[in-house]
C-alpha cells in the first residue's frame, strides 16, 4: 500500500463492477502533489468511472481510494472542500449569469470572500460576466465549468474530457488556462481523448483499455519505452512505391492525404527504401523522417488492428 | 445516505438561484401566477351567475285576458324568470326549435274560463293545466321546471287563500351564508400549489439530471437534506406569493367571504411539502424527464377532478367517494374549506394531521432516492 504523504492521490487495487460488467479492473496508480495526471483511453474504458469514483460520486466495488490521506469512501464531506471538479459535458443554470454561476457555487463552498473577478480573469470571462449560461458557446461553458471547479481554491482539480467537443482554437485556449493552473502547483487529474493534449499538459500519462491500466508513466518514457521506431511518410509517390516497399518486407499504409506511412526499426531501412525508390526511378516530392508521438504509442496499446501494424518492427527489433 | 447536517447558506443559495431563473422565464411565471388566476376569474363568473340565478322563460299566452297576465306577472315577481313573450300565432315546438330555446310555457285559451269557473264550484281536484314545451337534451332545462314547478306551487296555495300545513325553515351548519365560489377558491389553491410543487420539483429535477447539474452538484458539500428542503422552501415561497394573488384577486373581485387564519399557511406547506417530495421520487423512478412529466400527469389528474376540487365529492359514485379518500389532495381541500370556510378548528386538525403524515414519510423517501450527494443505492 502506498502511504507516502507526498501523494495526493493513491488508489490501490481499485474495482467497479456494474451488473456483473468489469468497469474498473484491478488498476492501482499514485499521483504526486502538484503533478498533472492524465488519464487516456478509448471510449467505455473505464477513465468517467475512476473519476467519479476518485470525486466521491460512485462507490467502489473494492480496493481503496485515498485522496490527501483520506478514505473516498469514509471522508467524503472532509475531501469535497479540498478537489475541484470538472466532470464530463458540464453544464449549469441556463438563465444564471457567469457572475451568479460563480457566486452560486461558492457559496455551496462557504467561501466568505470568493475572489469572483480573479476566477473570471484566469479563464478569460470577465467580459461575459453578465451573460446568462445558456447564452455562452461550447468553450466558453467549458471554461466557466473551470472557473467553478477552482471556487473553492482546491489542492486537487479533477477535470473530466475539458476539451471534448471543442473546437481547435477554444481547445488551444482551455490548454492556457490548464497551464497557468499548472504553473500554480495544482495537482491535476485529466481525463482525455486527445493525445497532443495530454504530452503538452501532463507530467504523467496513465493508458487504460477495458478497465486495465496497460501503461503508464511520463509522456517521453511512454514513447520511448513502447514505440523504439521511426515513423517515414514518403509523400505524393507513383502507385508502385507502395509495391516496392511492400515487397522489401515492410507495412506500408496511405494516409488520407494519400501519401505513404511505413514504421522501420533501423535508421539503415530509410537509406534501403529510398535507394530501391530511386533504381525503380519512382518518384516522390517530399520526405519525412520523425520519432513516433503519443497518440501512436496510444494506438498501438489500445488498438489491436494498430498493433498488428507494428508487430513485424519489434520482431525485426 | 448523508443527512447529517442542514447548511442554511447553501439552502439560501439554492433558493437565490431558483428564484432568479423563475423570473427570468416568463411563461413559468405566466402559469404560476396567472394561470390559477385566469382559472378563479372564469370558474368564478360562472359560479357567480348560478348562486344567483335567473332563467330564461319564454311564455305563450293564448288566452291573452287578464288572469293570465296576472299569471305572467306573478311569475315575473318570483324573481326567478327573465320573461320574454312568444307570439300566440306561432307553432311553440317549432319556435323553440328556430330559436333554441329549452322552455315555452303554454297559457292555454280557454284559462280564464276554466280558472273562473273552478273556482266558482270550488273544486280543485282537476287544475287547469299549463303547457311545458322543452328541450330533453338541453343542460339544466330539469332545473328550470323544477324553479318553475315551485314558483307555480307557491301561486297556488296563495290563490287558494289557505295556509301551508307544512313549512321548513333552512339552518346551516356554517356560521354565515357561503357561495359556491367560496368552495371553490380553497379548491383551486389546493390545486394550483399542488400542480406547482409536484410538476415544479419533476421538472427542474429531472432537466437538471438530464443536463448533469445534478452530478456536478453531488462533487459540492450540499447534502439531500439541503437540496430537498430548498426545493420545499423555493416552493413554499412561490406558493405563498401564488396564493396570496388567489386570494387578492378572489377578494376584489367576487368579495368572497374565506377565513384567513394560520391554517391556510399550514396546509399550503404540507400541500408543498408532500407533493416536492412526490416529485423528488417520481424523478428518481422514472429517470428520463418525459416519463417523469408523464407519472405526474397520472398522478396529478385523478387528485385534481375527483379530491373535491371542483365540486363536492358527494357529487359523486360512492366508490369514487371511498378512492377520493384516499388521495393526498383530497385532505388539502377538505382541510382549506375547514380553515376557510367552517372555521372548524378539529376538522382541520384531523386533515393536518392525515396530509401531514403522508407527507412525512414521502419526503423521507425523497431524501432516500434523490440523487444529489452521491451513488444511491
Amino acid at each position: 500500500m502506498i502511504q507516502n504523504s507526498k501523494y495526493a492521490i493513491e488508489v490501490n487495487n481499485l474495482t467497479k463492477h456494474y451488473k456483473g460488467l468489469s468497469a474498473v479492473d484491478n488498476i492501482s496508480f499514485a499521483v504526486e502533489r502538484g503533478e498533472v495526471f492524465a488519464l487516456l483511453g478509448p471510449n467505455g474504458a473505464g477513465k468517467t468511472t475512476t473519476v467519479e469514483i476518485l470525486n466521491t460520486i460512485r462507490k467502489p466495488t473494492s480496493g481503496k481510494v485515498m485522496l490527501l490521506g483520506m478514505d473516498v469512501t469514509q471522508k467524503k464531506y472532509d475531501i469535497i472542500p479540498r478537489i475541484g471538479v470538472l466532470p464530463q459535458g458540464f453544464s449549469s443554470f441556463d438563465r444564471i449569469t457567469v457572475k451568479e454561476t460563480l457566486q452560486y457555487y461558492s457559496r455551496l463552498f462557504c467561501r466568505k470572500k470568493p475572489d469572483i473577478q480573479g476566477l473570471m480573469k484566469l479563464v478569460n470571462l470577465k467580459d461575459k460576466a453578465a451573460v446568462q449560461y445558456k447564452n455562452l458557446s461550447g468553450g466558453l461553458k467549458q471554461r466557466l465549468g473551470i472557473a467553478v471547479a477552482l471556487v473553492n481554491d482546491p489542492e486537487i482539480v479533477f477535470l473530466d474530457e475539458p476539451t471534448t467537443g471543442l473546437d481547435p482554437l477554444a481547445r488551444r485556449a482551455m490548454w492556457e488556462v490548464l497551464l497557468d493552473l499548472k504553473k500554480n502547483g495544482k495537482t491535476l487529474f485529466l481525463t482525455t481523448h486527445y493525445m497532443e493534449e495530454a504530452e503538452l499538459l501532463a507530467d504523467t500519462v496513465s493508458i487504460v483499455k477495458k478497465g486495465k491500466i496497460f501503461a503508464m508513466g511520463s509522456p517521453g518514457e511512454l514513447i520511448e519505452s513502447n514505440a523504439d521506431y521511426l515513423v517515414v511518410m514518403l509523400k505524393s509517390v507513383d502507385e508502385t512505391v507502395f509495391d516496392i516497399v511492400e515487397k522489401m518486407g515492410f507495412a506500408p499504409e496511405y494516409d488520407s492525404h494519400g501519401h505513404i506511412t511505413v514504421r522501420l526499426a533501423h535508421t539503415d531501412d530509410v537509406r534501403r527504401i529510398l535507394n530501391a525508390v530511386r533504381e525503380s526511378g519512382a518518384s516522390f516530392t517530399g520526405l519525412d523522417v520523425r520519432k513516433p508521438n503519443l497518440e501512436e504509442v496510444f494506438l498501438k496499446l489500445t488498438d489491436d488492428t494498430f498493433l498488428k501494424s507494428v508487430a513485424g518492427i519489434e520482431e525485426a527489433q | 445516505m448523508n443527512l447529517r447536517i442542514i447548511h442554511a447558506n447553501i439552502i439560501r443559495a439554492n433558493i437565490i438561484v431558483s428564484i432568479k431563473s423563475f423570473y427570468r422565464e416568463k411563461t413559468v411565471v405566466f402559469f404560476r401566477i396567472a394561470f390559477p388566476v385566469i382559472l378563479i376569474l372564469v370558474f368564478g363568473t360562472i359560479f357567480m351567475e348560478r348562486d344567483n340565478e335567473i332563467f330564461e322563460l319564454s311564455i305563450q299566452d293564448l288566452s291573452r285576458t287578464t288572469s293570465s297576465e296576472q299569471l305572467v306577472e306573478a311569475l315575473d315577481q318570483s324573481e326567478r324568470f327573465n320573461i320574454t313573450p312568444v307570439s300566440p300565432d306561432v307553432d311553440a315546438k317549432q319556435y323553440a326549435r328556430d330559436n333554441k330555446l329549452n322552455l315555452i310555457v303554454i297559457i292555454p285559451e280557454n284559462f280564464e274560463i276554466s280558472l273562473m269557473e273552478k273556482m266558482a264550484a270550488g273544486h280543485f281536484e282537476t287544475p287547469v293545466t299549463l303547457t311545458k314545451v322543452y328541450d330533453p337534451g338541453s343542460f339544466g332545462v330539469t332545473t328550470k321546471i323544477g324553479v318553475l314547478d315551485m314558483a307555480l306551487a307557491k301561486i297556488n296555495q296563495e290563490m287558494s287563500g289557505n295556509p301551508p300545513l307544512i313549512a321548513s325553515e333552512p339552518v346551516s351548519i356554517l356560521k354565515k351564508k357561503y357561495r359556491f365560489i367560496e368552495f371553490f377558491v380553497p379548491g383551486i389553491i389546493a390545486m394550483a400549489v399542488m400542480t406547482a410543487s409536484l410538476f415544479g420539483s419533476v421538472n427542474v429535477n429531472a432537466e437538471l439530471l438530464q443536463k448533469g447539474v445534478i452530478r456536478k452538484l453531488s462533487t459540492t458539500p450540499i447534502t439531500r437534506i439541503d437540496w430537498i428542503l430548498s426545493n420545499v422552501l423555493y416552493q413554499f415561497i412561490l406558493a405563498v406569493v401564488s396564493t396570496a394573488v388567489m386570494l387578492l384577486v378572489s377578494y376584489a373581485v367576487f368579495k368572497v367571504s374565506l377565513e384567513i387564519n394560520a391554517w391556510l399557511v399550514v396546509f399550503v406547506a404540507l400541500d408543498v411539502f408532500a407533493f416536492v417530495g412526490l416529485g423528488m421520487i417520481l424523478t428518481r423512478v422514472a429517470r428520463e424527464a418525459e416519463s417523469a412529466s408523464a407519472a405526474a400527469d397520472a398522478l396529478m389528474f385523478p387528485m385534481m377532478f375527483l379530491s373535491g376540487t371542483f365540486f363536492p365529492v358527494e357529487m359523486m359514485p360512492e366508490f369514487l367517494q371511498t378512492f377520493a379518500r384516499i388521495l393526498p389532495l383530497y385532505y388539502v381541500n377538505e382541510g382549506l374549506r375547514a380553515a376557510m370556510i367552517a372555521v372548524d378548528h378539529t376538522a382541520a386538525l384531523k386533515c393536518a394531521l392525515i396530509i401531514g403524515a403522508f407527507a412525512a414519510v414521502v419526503f423521507v423517501l425523497g431524501i432516500m432516492t434523490t440523487r444529489i450527494g452521491g451513488e444511491t443505492p
